[in-house]
C-alpha cells in the first residue's frame, strides 16, 4: 500500500510540472498587459514602464519561466503583482474559507443526497421516487448564480433570517452559500445512489439476506448500500474537487472571500503569480483527492488490493 | 414533512440569533454637533482594494477608504473646488516653479507622532522613490513633476517643480499625496516600500482587514477636526451588483455603490432606501479613429459630426441608464476647472446626419465598433444602442464586439495609429483630479499611443498649442479661457461621439444620512450619521 502511495505521489511530480508549464504559457498568451491594468487608465507612460520593470515583466520570457520554476522548487510561489503580498500568504488567507464552504456543502450533499437516493431506489416508481428524481434534476440543472440570488431574495430580503452576503457573521453566513453550492452535488449524488442501489437491490445476495431474516435496515445499509458505494464514492471524490475549484460563482454571489474569487480577481488584473499559484494548488488538491478516493475503494471493497 | 418542519425550526432559531446579535446600523444618540451618534456603519463596495498604500492608489473606491485614514494637504469639495485640509494655505512662486504650503499646527498622527513639514517631505519623497511598490506619482513624477521637496520650517514646506505645471495644486488633492506618519512605515506589517495599514491624521483608524471580505476602521478619538459620528465603519467587498442590492434592501448593510442600473427605478420607489445619483467627472464616449486607414471616411470632420447627430443621447440616458447620466455639452464634465459650455449641441437629428454623410460620400459606410463589458455602467448596452442609431442612418455597423476589460485595454491603449484595430470604441475617461488638463490628455496629440492614451489619434496643432498654454499658464482666468477655446475646437472637430457625463449611483438605508458624493466619483461616508 505504502509503495503504491509513494509511486502515485512520484507520478504527480511530472503532472504538476506539466500544469505549471501550461498555466505559465497560457497566461502569457492572454491579451492584456499587467502593468497597464495595474497602473490604471490615466497613468503616464513613465509610471507604466516603471511598474513593468518593478514586476519583472521586462525580462525575457525564458528568464521569467526559469525564475518561476526555480522559486517553485523552493516552495516559493512569488509575489502577487496586485497586492504585493507573497502568493502563499494570499492563498493561505483565502483557502480556509473555501475549504469550510466545500466541506459543509459536501456534508450536506452526502447526507441528503445518499438518503434521498436510497429512498428513491427502495420506493421505485412511486411518488417519492418521482419527487426525489425531479428534485435531483432541479439541483443539477439550476444555474448557481440564479439559484443563489433566489435564495437571497427569499431568506435575506423577504424573510430576513439569513445574511445576504459576506462571511463575517459566523455559521449563519455559511448557510446560504453552502446550500446553494450543495444543491448541484446533492442532485448528482442522489441520482448516482439511486441507480447504484437499484442495481444492487436486484442481486442474489440481497435476496439471500432478506431470506435469512435480516431486518430491512440491515439489508439496505449493511448489504445493499455498502455494495453500491463504489460509484458513489467516485462521484463524491470528484465532487469535492469540483466544490473546491468550482465555487467561483457561489463565492461571487455571496461575497465569500475564498480561493475561487481570488482566482477571478487575479485573472481580471492579470496577476500571473497568483493565478499560477491557485491553479497549481487546485491541481495538487485534485491529485490528492483522486489518490484518497482510490484508497477509500480498498476500505469499501476488501477485494481491492494495491501493491 | 419532517425535513420542512426541521428547517423552519432552524431558520426560526437563526432569526432569533440574528435579532439578538443585531445587524449593524445603529440607533443613534444626539451629539453636540446636532448629528447623531451611531455604532457601526456597513458599506458594501464592488471591488476588493488591491492596496491601502496611499502611494499606489489607482481606483477611487479604494482611495476613498484611504482618505478616511490618511489626509492630503488639500482636498476637493462637493463642487470640485480645491479647499485646505492639512495645509491652511499655499503660495505659488511668481515663476510658477515652486509652491510653499503652510501646514496646520498641533496635529498628531494616529500613532501619536507629530504632523509636520518633515512628514510631508517624507510622504512626497516616498511616492517619487522608485523602490515604493507600484507608486503612482502620475503627473507629479516623471520629467515634468516634482523636482524636490524642502522643509522650510516645522510648519512650511516648499515643493519645487521641474517645469511649470498649472494644475499642480489640483493634482495635490489625489490620495497618492496623503501624508503618512514616517515612523509607521517601519512598524510591521508595514514596510517602507509598501504600506498595508496606513497611519495618517484622518478621522478613522485602521483596525482590521480580511482580504476579500472587509476592511474595518474605528473613529479616531483624537482627530483634530470634527469627530466622526459612527464608532466603526466596515467596508465589505461584495462584487455582484445584485448581491449588493439585496444587502442594502435586506438591511445587511447601510450603503452600497453601483446597484444594477435597471433596478434604479424600483429602488427609488422603495421607501426603505434612498438612491443618490452622485456626481462624477467621468465622460462616456464613442472614440472615433480620426486617422483611420481601414475606414478613411472617418478622417473627415463632417462625417464624425454626422455620427454625433445620428445618436439620441437623451433616449440612451433615459432608457438604458435610467437617468444616471447627464448629456455632454462640452468635451468634459461640468465640474472640471476649465469647463465651459461650447454653445452648440449635437441634438438628435437623423435627417441632418444622413445629409452630412451623403455630402461627404459616406452613406452606407462600414464601421467596426467595440465596447468593454462590465467596466462602466451599462457599457455594452449603450454600445448596442449606439450601433442601432448608426444603422438607422444607413451605416453598416460591425459589432459591437466586446471583451472583458483587461483584454479590451490593449485594443486601444498601446496601439499606434498604424496598428489601430477598430474604427469606433466605447471609452470612459475620469480625470484623476478636477482640472481640464487631465481631460485634454484625450485631445493632445503628444499623447497619441504609445506615448499616452489619446486613442482617437486626433491632431489639431491649434488645439495642441492651446492645451500647452493652459497646462503651463499661471493666470487662472486666462487658463479658463484657453481651455474653453480648445474645447470649442474639439467639439467642432468631433473626435468622439460625445455621449454623456456619467452619474455615480449610491443606495443608502433611509436610516442613514450625511453620505455625500464628490465630483471625482468618491462617495464620502466619513461624516455619515443615523437619520
Amino acid at each position: 500500500m505504502l509503495t503504491y502511495v509513494v509511486r502515485r505521489l512520484l507520478v504527480a511530480v511530472p503532472t504538476l510540472l506539466g500544469v505549471a508549464t501550461i498555466v505559465f504559457s497560457l497566461l502569457r498568451l492572454l491579451p492584456g498587459d499587467p502593468a497597464v491594468i495595474i497602473a490604471g487608465p490615466t497613468a503616464t507612460p513613465e509610471t507604466i514602464e516603471h511598474i513593468r520593470e518593478q514586476l519583472g515583466l521586462k525580462l525575457p520570457l525564458w528568464q521569467q519561466y526559469a525564475g518561476f520554476l526555480g522559486r517553485l522548487v523552493r516552495g516559493d510561489l512569488g509575489i502577487s503583482t496586485r497586492t504585493g503580498s507573497p502568493v502563499i500568504q494570499e492563498i493561505a488567507t483565502r483557502a480556509p474559507f473555501t475549504v469550510e464552504l466545500a466541506i459543509t456543502s459536501l456534508v450536506i450533499a452526502i447526507a441528503i443526497g445518499v438518503t434521498a437516493g436510497v429512498i428513491a431506489a427502495t420506493r421505485r416508481n412511486t411518488g417519492s421516487d418521482l419527487g426525489i428524481s425531479g428534485g435531483a434534476v432541479f439541483g443539477v440543472s439550476m444555474p448557481t448564480y440564479w439559484l443563489g440570488l433566489m435564495l437571497v431574495i427569499v431568506f435575506a430580503v423577504h424573510l430576513r433570517v439569513l445574511p445576504a452576503a459576506g462571511a463575517d457573521q459566523g455559521v449563519v453566513s455559511l448557510v446560504l452559500p453552502a446550500v446553494t453550492l450543495a444543491l448541484f452535488s446533492m442532485g448528482l449524488v442522489a441520482r448516482q445512489t439511486r441507480s447504484a442501489m437499484l442495481e444492487v437491490l436486484g442481486q442474489d445476495f440481497v435476496r439471500t439476506a432478506r431470506a435469512k431474516g435480516a431486518s430491512r435496515s440491515v439489508v439496505l445499509i449493511r448489504h445493499a448500500l455498502r455494495n453500491a458505494l463504489l460509484p458513489i464514492v467516485t462521484t463524491i471524490g470528484l465532487q469535492f474537487g469540483t466544490l473546491l475549484g468550482g465555487a467561483v460563482l457561489t463565492e461571487s454571489v455571496f461575497a465569500w472571500p475564498g480561493v475561487g474569487r481570488l482566482l477571478v480577481d487575479s485573472i481580471g488584473s492579470r496577476d500571473y503569480p497568483v493565478v499560477q499559484g491557485v491553479v497549481l494548488l487546485l491541481s495538487v488538491v485534485f491529485i490528492v483527492i483522486n489518490l484518497v478516493t482510490d484508497l477509500v475503494y480498498a476500505c469499501v471493497d476488501p477485494r481491492i488490493r494495491y501493491s | 414533512m419532517w425535513v420542512a418542519r426541521g428547517r423552519s425550526a432552524v431558520l426560526l432559531m437563526l432569526a432569533g440569533l440574528l435579532v439578538a446579535c443585531g445587524t449593524g446600523g445603529g440607533g443613534g444618540q444626539q451629539t453636540s454637533g446636532g448629528t447623531k451618534h451611531g455604532d457601526t456603519l456597513r458599506v458594501a463596495i464592488g471591488i476588493d482594494p488591491d492596496t491601502l498604500d496611499p502611494a499606489a492608489q489607482t481606483t477611487t473606491t479604494s482611495a476613498q477608504i484611504v482618505d478616511m485614514m490618511a489626509e492630503t494637504l488639500v482636498r476637493v469639495d462637493e463642487k470640485g473646488v480645491v479647499q485646505p485640509l492639512l495645509a491652511t494655505k499655499w503660495d505659488p512662486a511668481p515663476d510658477g516653479l515652486s509652491y510653499t504650503f503652510t501646514l496646520r499646527q498641533g496635529i498628531k498622527f494616529q500613532d501619536g507622532t507629530p504632523f509636520n513639514a518633515q512628514a510631508v517631505k517624507f510622504s512626497l519623497d516616498r511616492i517619487l522613490d522608485p523602490k515604493t511598490f507600484k507608486a503612482q506619482p502620475g503627473i507629479l513624477g516623471g520629467k515634468t513633476g516634482i523636482d524636490h521637496v524642502d522643509v522650510v520650517d516645522d510648519s512650511h514646506v516648499k515643493i519645487t517643480l521641474k517645469s511649470r505645471l498649472a494644475p499642480f495644486v489640483a493634482a495635490m488633492t489625489q490620495t497618492v499625496t496623503a501624508i503618512l506618519s514616517p515612523a509607521s512605515v517601519n512598524v510591521a506589517p508595514n514596510k517602507p516600500e509598501q504600506v498595508t495599514q496606513p497611519v495618517g491624521t484622518g478621522p478613522y483608524k485602521f483596525q482590521e482587514r480580511v482580504a476579500g471580505d472587509h476592511i474595518t476602521m474605528t473613529a479616531n478619538k483624537d482627530y483634530w477636526g470634527t469627530r466622526a459620528n459612527y464608532d466603526t465603519q466596515v467596508y465589505k467587498v461584495v462584487p455582484e451588483a445584485a448581491s449588493r442590492e439585496a444587502q442594502v434592501t435586506s438591511g445587511g448593510v447601510d450603503v452600497i455603490n453601483l446597484p444594477p442600473a435597471n433596478d434604479i427605478p424600483a429602488l427609488q420607489a422603495n421607501s426603505a432606501v434612498k438612491v443618490i445619483l452622485g456626481p462624477s467627472d467621468r465622460t462616456i464616449q464613442i472614440v472615433i479613429n480620426t486617422q483611420d486607414q481601414t475606414q478613411p471616411l472617418l478622417q473627415k470632420p463632417e462625417v464624425r459630426q454626422a455620427l454625433n447627430y445620428a445618436v439620441d443621447k437623451d433616449a440612451i440616458i433615459k432608457k438604458v441608464l435610467f437617468g444616471a447620466a447627464n448629456p455632454l455639452d462640452a468635451p468634459m464634465a461640468k465640474t472640471l476647472f476649465g469647463y465651459c459650455s461650447v454653445g452648440s449641441s449635437y441634438a438628435y437629428d437623423p435627417a441632418k446626419a444622413r445629409s452630412l454623410l451623403q455630402s461627404a460620400g459616406a452613406s452606407g459606410m462600414s464601421v467596426k465598433l467595440v465596447s468593454p463589458t462590465g467596466r462602466y455602467v451599462q457599457d455594452i448596452q449603450v454600445a448596442n444602442a449606439v450601433a442601432g442609431y448608426l444603422r438607422d442612418v444607413g451605416l453598416k455597423v460591425d459589432g459591437p464586439g466586446t471583451t472583458d476589460w483587461p483584454t479590451y485595454v490593449p485594443t486601444y491603449t498601446l496601439a499606434p495609429p498604424s496598428q489601430a484595430k477598430t474604427d469606433l470604441h466605447l471609452l470612459g475617461w475620469a480625470p484623476a483630479y478636477l482640472d481640464a488638463q487631465q481631460q485634454f490628455e484625450q485631445f493632445y496629440s503628444v499623447r497619441t499611443p504609445p506615448a499616452g492614451q489619446e486613442s482617437s489619434y486626433y491632431k489639431n496643432p491649434q488645439v495642441d498649442a492651446l492645451i500647452e498654454q493652459g497646462n503651463t499658464g499661471t493666470d487662472q482666468a486666462q487658463r479658463q479661457k484657453t481651455y474653453c477655446d480648445a474645447a470649442k475646437m474639439v467639439w467642432k472637430d468631433a473626435p468622439w461621439i460625445f455621449l454623456y457625463n456619467q452619474r455615480y449611483p449610491l443606495v443608502t438605508s433611509s436610516k442613514v444620512t450625511g453620505i455625500a458624493g464628490l465630483p471625482n466619483e468618491k462617495f464620502v461616508t466619513t461624516w455619515a450619521s443615523p437619520a
